[in-house]
């Protein structure tokens, strides 16, 4: 079983990157595929937060926000291209994180979530008021689209050419949204068995034993405002990339509660379980917007089944679709030794 | 490293998605498409109802008069709940199924402004019946200068423009109070108005702002009181501008206002009750002028709907039906309709509406007269002076 | 102006303070955010809407929506909220969430989604006229009613809450739930009670609103909903005196913020009212302090 299921993840793997090139592909599905991968980055970033340092952030979508503002003013008046202003929305966004965090991380419990609730609001507020930097309701178009300049290498082999690719389409964004979730999956697994993701997991579990055991809880939690607010700003940046457009309508508080929900429908503090999440809940509403009038339905009962299968899904798996410990942490080297020897002791 | 559950979750939902979308593009022949993406569910429902009343009214009359060349005519409706995402989503959609020929849509400007990259990249016309905003009329073009989104109903700046005149040369008012709605549509209405009411020496003696879905307004308006204007622009929507006058006039300000067509709707008469009255308004057209064809539209839309026609409806009907006739003169081409489109570029080539003559300049937009309503005793009422 | 401003919002935040004590009393018992709660307020003016068209007379409509209302919420808690009682809060969070979707899109379809008007002919035609004016200050019927209703509410919830034995065990469960259950109560019985209570002071709440704005619409009960659990957490979450004090804070900070500061950042003032007290209040004004527990 575990050999076929292997097989089955390559071979998913190899579906997911093969689509794009098949004649029968289709611009609709790969624009759905890359607004999954957009909210897979942003599940996983906020995962931290809930998921492994227990800590409900309500205003998520404020740092998204900061990320595509971020990015999509300096396109616009700057004209940088995306793969310096990445690294800068990316600080944008976890330095506004710190901010925030600072104050506010000896909150406990919801007055912790509707602080952040609070200043999410605040930004969005900030992004619809002032018209001078953010041009407000009207919103920023005509974002140029990501483009890979490598004229510097062309110069380098003494190519007298312009080596320069603009993304067109949804395909470029598609492997690009790829890389871009397969980075931040990497990263944040290797941080869950680090000392860092450790530490944020006994913050969860008991403040004050990891607080005896030495854990400076401020710093850490620091840090994990920092790296999640991060994360959520990268994804920003890509949206304002690809989406050409951004307005302050796009970054509404319900759009934090949307990957909250990706979050604890996957199952809180699970890596992969944040995935899928996203996967279920963007590919929902469109399955639902194809299948409702198929099935006679009119569209405005769309949202009704929306709700309702929320509430289904999470009535029948209360700790979401995968369990809460994640299985990489299962395999570490430590956690297996040390369940050997408690099954041991228990045997003896 | 992926458990059997992830494995099958990730499949199932693979699955799911390969079903649910891949079914979609069922070919009919004997139908031809036009993609209608507009708010069906959400806080701007209300206002999809009214474009989807004007475009199917137009729409059966079409199909029961023999269709075009033979085909039905088919609206396909896509919710974009007039948000930016959605209506990303919903574009690439419309511009993957090769059965919609063109769209009619979207209903706000910020939901066109995202749809639009895709109908620009992959060559397909859309008329909107109801963005207002100016920054569409800089975004319609491909790389070539050719305009694929056109609209039939003014530009924000028209609309402000025109009402501070009419406020200062027509009215002959010298105190005027700006409350606007913080989005695309009361930013673009205010900025227009105050700038005109610069150039003419009309004071704007205050200038507040109110979010959609407020309820209260009386801390505006009570500072607004207290600047003693003459008459009060409400730049927004009906619902929200019922609401502002009924409480305006609760705290003792009775003066006249001002709305664009933003308040062409009955429903804010029946809102608003008697504070509703004195209110002067653009319309792209009048009842009691109107042409035969307009009367015939107005009765058709009551009986169908049982309610009085908007301004919404009336732009979303005159769209549906140049779509009809471009495609009746050029057949089922996205580029062929587009370049149609582009010629009806004069009052003599343009399409004769019940909203007037439509046509468009290079940019896509729309030139129309503008008449001012007023409401007196809960009832629109052609204004005494028009403008000329 | 100052005076106008100021009687317009505490007529607002007694609004707020109704919707508030729901999410409060809620809270109290089973630490569940209800985030359908706003819904409820929505269902309460539109729910008195189909009462009156049916012929009812306007306090026989009220009476009814509002126990409708209460129906409404003991059946939301029932659904769904009982089951998760043992899974994590989070699930019950999400389900909060879902059912608020689930029943604003439900009204949209029964109702549709226009803006509605309270029917007038319902209501006396004296509501609307000024009762009170001292020199710039005007206090209308309504606003009178509004306060008269909404402090009647409050004070027979004191009473509930502080004399009587359900509003005792009720007391008991927010302290500990399964010492309580020891001491005899039944505990699903008495958090059914804290839904209908909840839920009739939110429908209340709702219909006063659409009177008092003659508006009503499916999508009403989210910022109303918000700015009210806002307005709990300001008042310390968990606390009855504090939401009602949350809600008068939090009305009057936004319209004097409208009026003073500056009309486009107007809920921004209510928020930053709010996360300065609790930065500087980590409990609320009200609330109980709390250890950190995870």
């Amino acid at each position: 079983m575990r050999g076929a299921a292997q097989s089955l993840k390559y071979l998913l793997l190899a579906a997911a990157l093969a689509y794009p090139l098949m004649p029968f592909r289709d611009v609709y599905v790969l624009h759905v595929l890359v607004l999954i991968m957009v909210y897979m980055v942003l599940a996983m970033g906020l995962n931290i937060l809930p998921g492994f340092c227990g800590l409900l952030d309500l205003g998520f979508v404020g740092f998204y926000g900061i990320g595509a503002y971020t990015a999509g003013l300096l396109t616009i008046h700057y004209n940088m291209s995306f793969w310096l202003i990445v690294p800068l929305a990316v600080l944008n966004g976890a330095l506004f994180g710190v901010l925030l965090g600072a104050p506010t991380l000896r909150l406990v419990g919801d007055y912790f979530a509707i602080v952040t609730f609070g200043f999410s609001e605040l930004v969005v507020l900030f992004l619809t008021n002032e018209i001078w930097l953010t041009r407000g309701p009207l919103g920023i178009p005509g974002i140029a689209p990501i483009s890979l300049d490598v004229t510097w290498l062309a110069t380098l082999l003494g190519v007298d050419e312009r080596w320069r690719y603009a993304f067109r389409g949804e395909v470029p964004y598609y492997y690009l949204a790829m890389v871009m979730v397969a980075l931040v999956f990497l990263v944040m697994t290797r941080v869950e068995d680090s000392r860092l993701g450790r530490a944020w997991l006994a913050i969860r579990e008991d403040p004050m034993a990891a607080a005896s055991c030495g854990v400076n809880l401020f710093a850490y939690k620091v840090i994990a405002f920092a790296v999640s607010t991060g994360i959520g700003a990268l994804a920003g940046a890509f949206l304002a990339r690809w989406t050409l457009f951004i307005s302050p309508d796009m970054f509404k508080f319900w759009e934090s509660f949307l990957v909250l929900c990706m979050v604890v429908l996957g199952g809180l503090g699970n890596i992969r379980g944040a995935l899928v999440g996203s996967a279920i809940l963007i590919a929902l509403g469109e399955v639902l917007r194809v299948a409702l009038p198929k099935l006679g339905l009119p569209a405005e009962t769309r949202f009704l089944a929306y709700g309702l299968i929320m509430v289904v899904i999470m009535r029948f798996r209360p700790h979401g679709l995968f369990t809460q410990v994640a299985e990489s942490t299962m395999q570490s080297s430590l956690i297996k030794d040390l369940r050997a020897r408690i099954a041991a002791r228990r045997t003896a | 490293m992926f458990g059997r559950k992830t494995t099958r979750a990730a499949l199932a939902c693979a699955l799911g998605l390969t079903l649910g979308l891949a079914v979609a593009p069922a070919h009919a022949a004997d139908t031809i498409k036009i993609a209608v993406p507009t708010p069906l569910t959400g806080s701007a429902a209300g206002y999809g109802e009214n474009v989807k009343a004007g475009v199917d009214l137009k729409l059966e009359e079409i199909n029961a008069a023999g269709g075009v060349g033979g085909k039905k005519l088919e609206a396909v409706y896509f919710d974009e709940q007039c948000e930016p995402r959605e209506a990303a989503t919903v574009s690439s959609s419309i511009v993957n199924d090769e059965a919609i020929v063109a769209i009619v849509g979207h209903l706000c400007s910020s939901a066109h402004l995202a749809g639009l990259p895709a109908y620009v990249r992959e060559g397909i016309a859309a008329i909107t019946p109801t963005a207002t905003n100016t920054t569409i009329s800089t975004k319609s073009k491909d790389e070539k200068g050719k305009a694929w989104s056109f609209r039939n109903v003014y530009r924000d700046d028209f609309q402000g423009k025109f009402l501070a005149d009419y406020s200062a040369k027509v009215l002959g008012l010298k105190k005027v109070a700006v409350f606007y709605e913080n989005n695309d549509y009361g930013i673009g209405l205010k900025d227009a108005f105050i700038k005109e009411a610069k150039a003419l020496g009309l004071t704007v003696v205050g200038e507040e702002a109110y979010k959609k879905g407020d309820q209260d307004y009386t801390p505006q308006l009570t500072k607004l009181k207290g600047a003693a204007p003459e008459a009060m622009f409400i730049a927004g929507y009906y619902p929200e501008g019922a609401l502002i006058a009924d409480q305006a006039k609760k705290i003792g300000l009775n003066v006249a206002k001002m709305g664009a067509d933003g308040f062409d709707n009955l429903d804010y008469v029946k809102l608003g009750g008697a504070s509703a009255d004195n209110t002067y308004l653009t319309a792209p057209f009048l009842v009691e002028t109107a042409g035969a064809d307009a009367k015939k539209f107005i009765d058709a839309f009551k009986a169908k709907y049982k309610r009085d026609v908007d301004w919404m409806s009336a732009n979303a009907y005159d769209a549906a039906g140049i779509m009809a006739e471009a495609i009746a003169k050029v057949g089922a081409d996205r580029a062929k309709i587009r370049d149609y489109l582009a010629g009806l570029d004069s009052p003599e080539k343009g399409y004769k509406g019940v909203t007037g003559v439509n046509y468009f300049d290079g940019n896509g937009d729309c030139l129309k007269p503008a008449y001012v309503k007023v409401v007196k005793d809960g009832k629109f009422v052609p204004a005494e002076k028009q403008m000329n | 102006m100052l005076e106008q401003q100021l009687v317009n919002g505490f007529t607002l935040g007694l609004i707020y303070a109704l919707i508030a004590v729901g999410y409060t009393m809620v809270y109290g018992v089973i630490e569940l955010i209800n985030f359908a709660h706003g819904e409820i307020y929505m269902l309460g003016a539109f729910l008195t809407l189909s009462f009156i068209s049916m012929g009812l007379p306007l306090p026989l409509a009220v009476l009814l929506a509002m126990l409708a209302a209460a129906a409404i919420g003991v059946l939301l808690d029932i659904i769904a909220y009982r089951p998760l009682r043992e899974a994590p809060r989070l699930a019950a969070l999400i389900t909060a969430i879902g059912m608020s979707i689930f029943l604003q899109n439900l009204a949209m379809i029964i109702w549709g989604s226009r803006p509605m008007p309270f029917p007038k002919q319902a209501l006396p035609a004296f509501f609307s006229e000024p009762a009170l004016t001292f020199s710039d200050v005007t206090i209308s019927w309504m606003q009178i009613i509004i306060y008269a209703v909404a402090l009647l509410l409050m004070v027979g919830l004191n009473l509930i809450i502080t004399r009587t034995r359900v509003g005792t065990a009720m007391r008991a469960l927010a302290q500990n739930q399964t010492a309580a259950s020891l001491m005899g109560i039944n505990v699903n019985r008495v958090i059914s009670f804290t839904f209908a209570l909840g839920s009739a002071m939110g429908a209340m709440a709702g219909i006063m609103v659409s009177m008092y704005y003659n508006t009503m619409y499916p999508t009403m009960g989210y910022l109303a909903g918000v700015k009210a659990f806002a307005a709990a957490v300001l008042g310390g979450i968990g606390s009855v005196p504090g939401a009602m004090l949350g809600g008068v804070v939090l009305g009057i900070a936004e319209t004097l913020g409208a009026g003073y500061v500056s009309s486009p950042y107007r809920d921004g003032v209510a928020y930053a009212v709010m996360i300065l007290v609790i930065i500087f209040r980590p409990s609320g004004l009200l609330g109980r302090a709390v250890t950190e527990k995870a």
